[in-house]
Order: structure tokens, then sequence, then C-alpha cells
């Protein structure tokens, strides 16, 4: 039975290269359909050149959808690396 | 851990290649071999067929092998190689038709995740359609 989940969270950091790479190797391992929102635009998750396009920055907000069998799972998982993103480094 | 895609990148310049390499590899959490063959045997710039045959050779981990050409002659270097057939390269090899920055990154956060030869070669060439602005 597909889930559908979403999850928001303000980011502490700019999504650079660095952790928007970890952010789609996390996402590329979940069956389920995954999506970042953030104002102005959206992408999919497993996609690191589209997520950086993003430019997803800090204090901006960023919601994770996901859809599939594994979508609670997946939520978890990208918010837990969102939550590492600081703003030292990239 | 099954075996992950390993990445060839074939550059005219041995410096382009690394430095392509080195980002690639952070930005993808260094878990996939990324082998580069940058210039002519003689370090000018170029491409070297021996070179991309070794490269081929250092990246291959089982799960075969995604090559990246910069420009013209090393899509020719490549694809001489692989019509020469040496016969002692990995049985599934493919050339990617993508930009060389964009396809790397892209390609080695395909295969960091476990992506296969196929995905791994589509989110390469799919980076031809990713936009900066």
């Amino acid at each position: 039975m597909p889930e559908n989940c979403e999850a928001t969270i303000t980011l502490t950091g700019d999504l650079h290269a660095r952790p928007a790479g970890a952010l789609s190797v996390a996402a590329a391992r979940f069956s389920s359909a995954v999506q970042l929102a953030v104002a102005g635009g959206q992408a999919d998750a497993k996609s690191v050149l589209a997520v950086m396009q993003l430019g997803a920055s800090s204090g901006q907000q960023v919601t994770v959808r996901a859809v599939g069998p594994d979508a609670r799972n997946a939520v978890e998982a990208l918010i837990g690396i969102l939550s590492t993103v600081t703003r030292v480094g990239d | 851990m099954t075996a992950r895609v390993g990445i060839v990148l074939v550059s005219h310049s041995a410096s382009l290649a690394e430095g392509a390499a080195e980002l690639a590899g952070q930005v993808g959490g260094g878990t996939v071999t990324i082998a580069t063959a940058g210039g002519t045997d003689d370090g000018r710039l170029g491409t070297s067929i021996d070179k991309v045959a070794s490269a081929i050779r250092r990246a291959d981990a089982g799960a075969g092998v995604v090559i990246l050409p910069d420009l013209g002659s090393s899509v020719l270097t490549v694809r001489t190689l692989l019509a020469d057939d040496p016969g002692d390269l990995p049985g599934q090899v493919a050339v990617a038709d993508a930009p060389f920055v964009e396809g790397a990154v892209a390609a080695v956060v395909t295969a960091a995740a476990g992506g296969s030869l196929k995905a791994v070669l589509e989110a390469a060439q799919e980076a031809r359609h990713a936009r900066k602005l």
C-alpha cells in the first residue's frame, strides 16, 4: 500500500553541492518518488543537479514529499540530512 | 555491499580530469571508484588510448563502467579503443553523451546510491537537460 508522507524543515545552511549529493544518494535508495519543494521551485530529490539548481539557502523552508511504499522512511532520512546542513563549507 | 558502477573521466587535460574527479567524488560521498585518463602519454594536452584502457580496468569493480569523454577527440579515442577491443576490458562498458562536469556529478551520485549501469548512464545523459539558472 503506497504511503504519502511529507515534512518541512527550515534550513540552517545553504544547500550546496556536497549536501545535495548526500541528499540524492539517500533519496535514490528508496523506491518512493521523493520531491523537494522550496518557495519558487521543486526538484526530484534523486536528481542531484535538480537539487543543486533549487539553490535552497539558509533560512528557507524545504518540504520533503514522498509517495510510495517507503515514503515515511524516505522523508525521515532526508529531513535528517537537511537538518545537518550548516553554514560552514559547501 | 554490492559492487558500484565505476566511472572513467577522459579529458584532454590531466588536471581537468582530476579536478572533475575530485569534485564528483566529494559530491558523491567518496564511495565510487572514479578513474581518470587525462592528457597524452608524454603529459601534453590530448588523449591516450593506453590511459583510457588503464582507467577502465581500474574503475571496474564488477558492476560495469560508465565513461565520460570531455570533447570530440576524447570520444574518438574511447570509440577506437572499444572498437579495437583489446580483450581484457570489463564486459559492461558504456559511453555517456553528457556534459563533462554535470554528467560526472550525476553519474557518481547515482553510482553511489547503488544504481545499475543503465541508471548511471541515464543519470549522466539527463545532465544534458540540467539548467544552471
